[in-house]
């Protein structure tokens, strides 16, 4: 009874200790739940528009869409399942990109050398301000909800005193006709996805398979005890927030190439968008449980309901009411998780017996 | 009852869609009574703007009495990050014509121009890009125009001429700014005005307000002053009553929102310049269908501007002011 409550639940803790999963363990993962959701919202979608929707030049562009975010939402899956907080992701992607912009603007050349000075300077910026997260919540006991407010208005702040709220939009052509519209040579994936889909399996392997992405499952499950079985806290908490912000580095610069343009004004939504991704895909906010691929799944229930609305014809503002109600659920199902198991049997178990009981009647 | 986890998360995800399908049923029994019939697509600037609410109204009217179907789109703010997925997501529906404000010039370029390649007519309403070569037609209000009709409008108000003054919303604006230009030149060229530039408020009422205090202090002869946007107007009226010369400087407003005429009626700004979003949609479904048949279609359309005063709000000024709902 402990095992199988404790296998599906932290399945970076956990593989380590089975590595057979049953296809029942399997589907207790509320990821692969989350993923049923997806598929029946897709299937209801399919049958709405059954010429437009189920194709693959839109499926193709959902993919495009969602690349940015989901490069976001690696960082974001490393800081939550610590029991963090990241809302700085949207504004250091803002600064990182503005920094990259004016840097490459300044060299004036619009070839592959700079493009790959403006890559370098977008993930270092991205990088300076994770670490400044880092510092100041594993050391200086700021909680990160406020380190990452304060940074979240400094890093949009000081992207505006840069550019003066004005947009850039000197973007060297490489970048914008490689990664942010073209595709991968003789397919066509785009090229921003793979590099998307890329770091995603890196850092899903990262987090699930290593002793870097144990110990982030150590300080989320407890904080004190990972301290006392030898796990540098401090030092693992600056590398994860350094990590989230370089994300938001790349992210950074693979908006310029996408959009050409700094978009300012834009993203201010996208740290909420990411957080609620990785929360819908199963990753507890207490800490201690999360996956990558639940947050991959996550981002893509809302990309595929504004996509579906938008193809049959509904109100933008119904795809916010929708998301809503998952995030809610979602939440949900984890304190019931939570609840249960503090009660010492699983809430899976729970549920079979009384589908069972239900049967017999 | 109690609920299972995996139940939960499915009846969660079911009921959402399902209500959503009920409401696009309702939807898309209007859209979809005639395959014959062009269909059309409007992508906003931003969704609930009483601008492009207006401009909305008279593309429904306009595609109505074409026999057009319609399909609305837009962003909760006026952010191409937020604009992109949507104009891919329409792309996708395979719209005969897209009418659309895009939000960033650069940003929109691309999934634009992939549109009409793809052999959607694309017709831009307002604002444009950077390169609007692939476009049926663009049609937007002559920004400068709107300038020189402010001037004209403090003309009105002080046929006696003297100092005038703008306040502007901040630099780089490319519509403000040409609205900025046209109310100079028509102020520089008429002998009995003195033009004494403009100032940028950044969007606040209360840098506005400063601004127009030290201008009163230096030239406390100003007659007439030109505010570029609401928060430009309120800072101006703020500023104005604090030097208490309300009765002696007029103020012209520009846009003609709920808020804007609200600000008329209190006699905070004593008349508007009002674009005319609905003539611009009206043209931008004309363009389209043109286009749509294959005939020969007019690249750039300007529309005109009308002055909105005390006096004619509740005559022939009430259809120009911009509507919330249609």
């Amino acid at each position: 009874m402990t095992t199988t409550e404790v296998t599906p639940r932290s399945a970076g803790t956990a593989s380590a200790l089975t590595r057979t999963h049953s296809l029942r363990q399997v589907l207790q993962v509320q990821s692969f739940q989350i993923l049923l959701v997806l598929l029946v919202i897709f299937l209801i979608f399919a049958a709405m528009a059954p010429e437009v929707f189920p194709t693959w030049g839109n499926v193709r562009q959902i993919i495009q869409n969602v690349s940015i975010l989901g490069v976001l939402g690696i960082g974001m899956t490393f800081v939550i399942v610590t029991s963090g907080i990241d809302l700085s992701v949207g504004s250091n992607l803002v600064f990182s990109g503005v920094v990259a912009a004016k840097v490459m603007q300044s060299m004036g050349d619009t070839g592959w050398g700079t493009a790959f000075v403006g890559i370098i300077v977008s993930v270092s910026c991205g990088l300076g301000w994770g670490l400044l997260n880092g510092v100041l919540i594993a050391k200086a006991k700021v909680p990160p909800l406020i380190v990452t407010l304060g940074t979240l208005g400094g890093a949009l702040g000081l992207a505006q005193v840069i550019t003066g709220g004005v947009d850039i939009r000197e973007v060297p052509a490489v970048l914008q006709d490689t990664i942010g519209y073209g595709n991968v040579p003789g397919t066509t994936l785009p090229t921003i996805s793979l590099i998307a889909m890329v770091l995603i399996v890196i850092f899903g392997i990262v987090l699930h398979r290593t002793r870097f992405g144990l110990y982030t499952f150590a300080i989320g499950s407890n904080e004190e005890s990972a301290r006392r079985v030898g796990v540098k806290v401090d030092r693992q908490l600056i590398s994860i927030y350094a990590l989230s912000g370089a994300l938001a580095g790349v992210a950074g610069i693979l908006s310029l190439a996408q959009y050409g343009t700094t978009a300012i004004a834009g993203q201010s939504a996208t740290n909420l968008n990411v957080i609620a991704a990785v929360v819908i895909g199963g990753t507890s906010l207490f800490g201690g449980v999360g996956t990558i691929f639940g947050t991959v799944v996550g981002l893509f229930i809302p990309a595929v309901l504004q996509n579906g609305f938008v193809i049959v014809g509904v109100q933008p503002f119904w795809q916010q009411v929708a998301v809503g109600a998952v995030l809610v659920a979602a939440v949900y199902v984890d304190q019931r998780r939570r609840a249960a198991a503090a009660r010492g049997h699983s809430a899976k178990d729970d549920g079979r017996t009384r589908l069972f009981g239900r049967r017999s009647n | 009852m109690k609920l299972t986890p995996k139940i939960t998360l499915l009846a969660a995800g079911v009921l959402a869609v399902s209500s959503l399908s009920a409401c696009a049923g309702g939807n898309a029994s209007t859209g979809t009574s005639g395959s014959a019939q062009p269909k059309l697509a409007f992508i906003q600037g931003v969704a609930g703007d009483e601008f492009y609410v207006s401009m909305q109204c008279g593309i429904d009217a306009a595609a109505k009495s074409a026999g057009a179907t319609i399909n609305t789109q837009g962003p909760a703010k006026f952010d191409p990050t937020l604009q992109k997925p949507i104009v891919d997501s329409v792309v996708a529906s395979k719209p005969d014509a897209i009418l659309i404000a895009p939000t960033d010039v650069a940003a929109m370029q691309a999934p634009l121009k992939a549109a009409a390649a793809a052999g959607i007519k694309v017709v831009l309403v307002d604002t444009t890009v950077q390169d609007p070569s692939f476009a049926a037609s663009s049609i937007a209000s002559d920004n400068k125009g709107g300038g020189l009709e402010a001037f004209k409008a403090i003309k009105n108000l002080n046929p006696n001429g003297g100092k005038v003054l703008v306040i502007s919303t901040d630099p780089g604006v490319s519509t403000a700014d040409a609205r900025v230009a046209g109310f100079e030149e028509g102020a520089k060229a008429d002998p009995a005005f003195q033009y004494l530039g403009v100032q940028y408020s950044h969007n606040d009422p209360a840098e506005a307000a400063k601004l127009v205090s030290a201008a009163l202090a230096k030239d406390p002869d100003i007659v007439g002053v030109f505010a570029a946007n609401t928060f430009a107007a309120e800072g101006t009226a703020t500023g104005i009553r604090q030097a208490g010369k309300q009765d002696q400087v007029k103020i012209v407003g520009f846009d003609a929102g709920p808020a804007q005429v609200q600000q008329l009626k209190d006699g905070v700004v004593q008349a508007l310049i009002a674009q005319e979003p609905a003539s611009i949609g009206t043209q931008g479904v004309e363009q389209a269908l043109k286009a749509i048949k294959g005939e020969s279609t007019q690249k750039d359309i300007q529309t005109g501007f009308k002055q909105i005063t005390a006096d004619n709000i509740s005559g022939e000024g009430a259809q120009y002011v911009y509507k919330s709902s249609c």
